[in-house]
């Protein structure tokens, strides 16, 4: 008669697995959270760092608008450089 | 009662005011609560590791995980020629972990919610990493500005953009921990604010939120303190092993 004791630890050993699969599920959803801040503050750190440079170096040239608005589009392409790098960052982790 | 969502993160002197060569080096809250989290860290460490049984016991355990989870994150991300740096990674990671757990407690102030504070980790790793690259490779270590196989007309361009994206990082880094916890506390104040204004009728729904909130709060502290950690772990690397 240990069939349904068997039956018992195994009904146990699935459920515990199901409880797993939900458990790594939510810490992955806590990680998209996570991963979307990330590539939210690199694109805008490197816009607001072109940006300071570009001021920076206008007040040293006297070229007054010119360099920061330059500097403004190279930072967004640097900004969008580093998203890019992180996103493949993050495919390779997966 | 301070109703202010904002008051939390105002920073007070505690005991006299010290001047050194015209510089305020007062002791602050802000210093209070480093020095409870550093004490917390060392008072747990030191227990975790004083006894070393072969079956572990609670304290032991946690510590021990500690210890893998920052050496896994190392290997992982770094390999093993950042092996030595293991010491700073992990007293990095342990004191922002800390911080920000501690800044959970109610009445307490955290630390890393204030940009000055996580600036000056950062610009700290910042420098750490650029001299490490240049120790070890030398001038070699600009390559890092110009990636390979460029066509030379672009060239120019593209290392004034991987410079401004070089000097992004401290930025990034600094700013995501702080705007996080920044962002977080002022939710919880601001919920729990809408909690007394609505008073026994209404303020059931903004209750049940704060409850919530503060559950995400206490995974975003841990969440920030990792990705902290693992950044510093990936600028180490690409000082190390310089390639692309």
């Amino acid at each position: 008669m240990t069939v349904p004791e068997d039956f018992k630890t195994r009904l146990k050993i699935a459920k515990s697995k199901i409880k797993n699969q939900v458990k790594s599920d939510l810490e992955k959803k806590g990680s998209f959270m996570g991963s979307a801040f990330k590539l939210g503050t690199e694109l805008v750190a490197a816009v607001a760092v072109g940006t300071i440079i570009g001021f920076i170096l206008d007040n040293w040239f006297d070229t007054k608008p010119w360099l920061i608005i330059i500097f403004f589009f190279l930072g967004a392409v640097a900004g969008l450089i580093n998203v890019i790098r992180t996103a493949n960052r993050m495919q390779k982790e997966d | 009662m301070a109703s202010n969502p904002m008051q939390q993160f105002s920073v007070h002197k505690i005991g006299p005011e010290i001047k050194i060569a015209g510089i305020d080096l007062s002791f602050t809250n802000a210093s209070l609560f480093m020095v409870i989290s550093a004490t917390i860290i060392l008072l747990f460490l030191f227990l975790g590791s004083k006894e070393k049984k072969i079956i572990p016991n609670k304290i032991q355990l946690i510590a021990e995980m500690f210890y893998t989870f920052v050496a896994k994150m190392i290997s992982d991300t770094a390999g093993s020629k950042a092996k030595p740096y293991f010491p700073f990674i992990f007293s990095l990671f342990m004191f922002v972990l800390f911080c920000n757990m501690v800044g959970m407690l109610p009445y307490s102030f955290t630390v890393t919610s204030h940009i000055i504070v996580t600036l000056i980790m950062a610009l700290f790793i910042f420098l750490a990493v650029t001299v490490i690259g240049f120790a070890k490779h030398g001038f070699k270590y600009f390559s890092i500005f110009v990636p390979s196989g460029v066509p030379v007309v672009l060239l120019p361009l593209i290392t004034i953009i991987e410079i401004i994206s070089y000097l992004s990082r401290p930025v990034s880094l600094s700013v995501r921990l702080f705007a996080n916890m920044m962002a977080g506390h002022t939710m919880l104040k601001v919920f729990g604010g809408f909690v007394i204004s609505l008073g026994l009728l209404g303020g059931w729904l903004p209750l049940g939120f704060s409850v919530a909130l503060t559950g995400l709060e206490i995974l975003v502290a841990f969440l920030q303190a990792y990705v902290f950690a693992i950044l510093t772990c990936i600028y180490l690397n690409d000082a190390l092993n310089l390639h692309h």
